[in-house]
């Protein structure tokens, strides 16, 4: 999966112009980055796009790819930056604030049967994931699916540890009450 | 049923743990409270569950995603050549200085490196079934050489007008496995469990960890493989059944055609043994290096430098339209079996050219992409 030391590996690979390595970040990183910028943009093609300068000004600096702390994190901010960049562009800022965000996040469990899950079950965790609060979705999409920690989703929002903290603790506990009822309800 | 103020603490110590966030007290609180209030066990293990499903992956959408950033930016990715084109004056200053500041000159003016990425994206998209099958395509241009480092880090030096090939899935799974079509030298990572093999037309090459040459031009008489360090199994696709096991400065050569005898690449002519037919002739000669340029013939290229010795000029000709990826025609019959020698480095074709005329003569002209040789 995306553990720091490979992904750091395949920076250094890029810093030697190495495409394979390019490649596969671009592989690893494009759904994920693409769902984030969605999320504000709402639009397919803009997010291609933005998706795009990302990566391109990955390869354009590579030669001082040792200045990149964490290249995962990088990417993300990066990502947010063009983002933000465009909308300003297009006059379009409101759509820059995290209660406007729509996250989608990916089926709770793509394949429930595998997972011994019945497709109630399931569909009453899309549609309590669904439900979250814009901020509060984000957050937690952010730290499951894009596996990113407390202090670097903070750090990307601009908010405080102990929010990201909470806005967790708050998508689990309304999750959970959506299932629990259902599991007295069967 | 726990108390409000507790269910609270307990989501979100569980979305600690969940993010590996918690501290080895907080895992144990987590438990505490599971033990305490077993009717949170469902609801904890069905998020456990979720949290842990592996992200779902749109490799598809993803690589299509890929050629379509390549191709936006496509002056990024794909250097042109930019040898430098010297004016007629400049060139007939005989002086050495000149001829010093041109060297320098086209150092500095020289293109680096510029690969051409081939996808297997219309096959992969054509049918699900082979979706699995993700090769891997690095190939150069004649006038461009690349570098590139694999996924177990074994180094490749690819040379102009060669194609690499691999499985992204299976390298590096139980064998690493590549195709090479041109010349490539290896630098492999050892690693015992895994041995590293490459096919070729020809024949394929098993190795542990070690540092060698192979040439393997489809538009060559001869197949090479030359060891500098290490030891390398050769297997001819000919016949299976027989190894040849490499020792370190040897050099084995087999001929692409069946012919009578071989002309090594480095012009050494050599009468082989008419073998069982059909059999592609074999011959392992020790590498020697070249005492005035202190350069082995045969990885000469990996130090970006353009060598032969003794060779005839019908071979020399495919040799500099892949250095500097123009064409070249030798029109008059009687001059393909010239022999020459040379070494160049940040020479102009222009110069190269040139210094060969000296020594034997012939007249060449540019003709768009195409050198003719008169």
């Amino acid at each position: 999966m995306d553990r720091q030391e490979d992904i750091a590996r395949l920076g250094e690979r890029i810093a030697n112009d190495d495409q394979l390595a390019y490649r596969e970040l671009f592989i690893q990183f494009y759904n994920k980055l693409s769902r984030f910028v969605m999320g504000f943009t709402k639009s397919k093609e803009l997010t291609d796009e933005i998706v795009s300068d990302v990566f391109i000004n990955i390869w354009r600096r590579r030669k001082n790819m040792e200045e990149i702390k964490n290249l995962k994190l990088y990417l993300y901010i990066s990502a947010k930056n063009i983002t933000f960049n465009y909308l300003k562009k297009l006059h379009r800022e409101n759509l820059a604030d995290l209660d406007m965000v729509e996250i989608e996040p990916q089926d709770p469990f793509s394949d429930p049967g595998a997972a011994m899950i019945t497709r109630e079950m399931n569909l009453k965790l899309r549609s309590a994931i669904n439900d979250l609060p814009p901020r509060c979705k984000l957050i937690f999409t952010l730290l499951k699916e894009d596996g990113l920690s407390y202090k670097q989703t903070a750090q990307l929002l601009n908010i405080s540890e102990s929010t990201v903290e909470n806005q967790l603790s708050i998508a689990l506990k309304k999750i959970s009450g959506a299932i629990r009822y259902s599991f007295r309800n069967n | 049923m726990i108390m409000d103020q507790s269910q609270n603490q307990f989501w979100n110590l569980l979305s600690k743990k969940l993010s590996n966030e918690a501290s080895p007290q907080e895992l144990q609180e987590v438990e505490i409270i599971l033990l305490n209030n077993p009717e949170l066990h469902h609801q904890a293990d069905l998020l456990t569950k979720m949290w842990q499903q592996e992200a779902k992956k749109n490799k598809v959408g993803s690589e299509a995603a890929y050629v379509r950033h390549i191709m936006k930016h496509k002056d990024d990715f794909f250097t042109e050549e930019h040898h430098q084109d010297i004016t007629v004056e400049d060139f007939e200053k005989p002086s050495f200085f000149t001829k010093r500041r041109l060297a320098l000159f086209s150092l500095v003016a020289f293109t680096l490196i510029a690969t051409g990425v081939i996808y297997f994206l219309t096959q992969r998209t054509k049918s699900a079934s082979v979706a699995a099958e993700a090769i891997s395509s690095v190939a150069t241009k004649n006038g461009n050489r690349t570098k590139l480092i694999l996924p177990d880090g074994s180094q490749v030096w690819l040379n102009a007008g060669s194609n690499l090939d691999y499985n992204i899935a299976d390298f590096n799974k139980e064998v690493r496995e590549v195709s090479l079509n041109g010349e490539a030298y290896f630098d492999v990572t050892k690693n015992a469990d895994k041995p590293f093999i490459i096919h070729t037309k020809k024949m394929d090459i098993k190795v542990i960890g070690t540092a060698f040459n192979i040439r393997s031009y489809n538009d060559e008489k001869i197949t090479e493989a030359s060891l500098i360090r290490g030891s390398i199994e050769v297997t001819l696709k000919d016949r299976k059944d027989q190894k040849i096991i490499l020792k370190p400065n040897e050099k084995i050569s087999i001929a692409n055609e069946e012919t009578q005898n071989i002309v090594l690449n480095n012009g050494q002519k050599v009468d082989v043994k008419k073998d069982a037919k059909s059999v592609p002739q074999i011959l392992v000669t020790d590498l020697k290096s070249n005492p005035v340029y202190n350069i082995i013939p045969e990885i000469a290229w990996t130090q970006n430098k353009l060598y032969f010795e003794d060779q005839s000029l019908e071979d020399i000709g495919p040799m500099i339209e892949r250095w500097f990826g123009k064409e070249v025609v030798i029109e008059k019959e009687s001059l393909k079996k010239v022999r020459y020698t040379g070494n160049f480095e940040n020479e102009t074709m222009e110069e190269v050219l040139s210094y060969l005329k000296l020594s034997k003569p012939f007249n060449f002209r540019f003709e768009n992409d195409t050198v003719v040789i008169y």
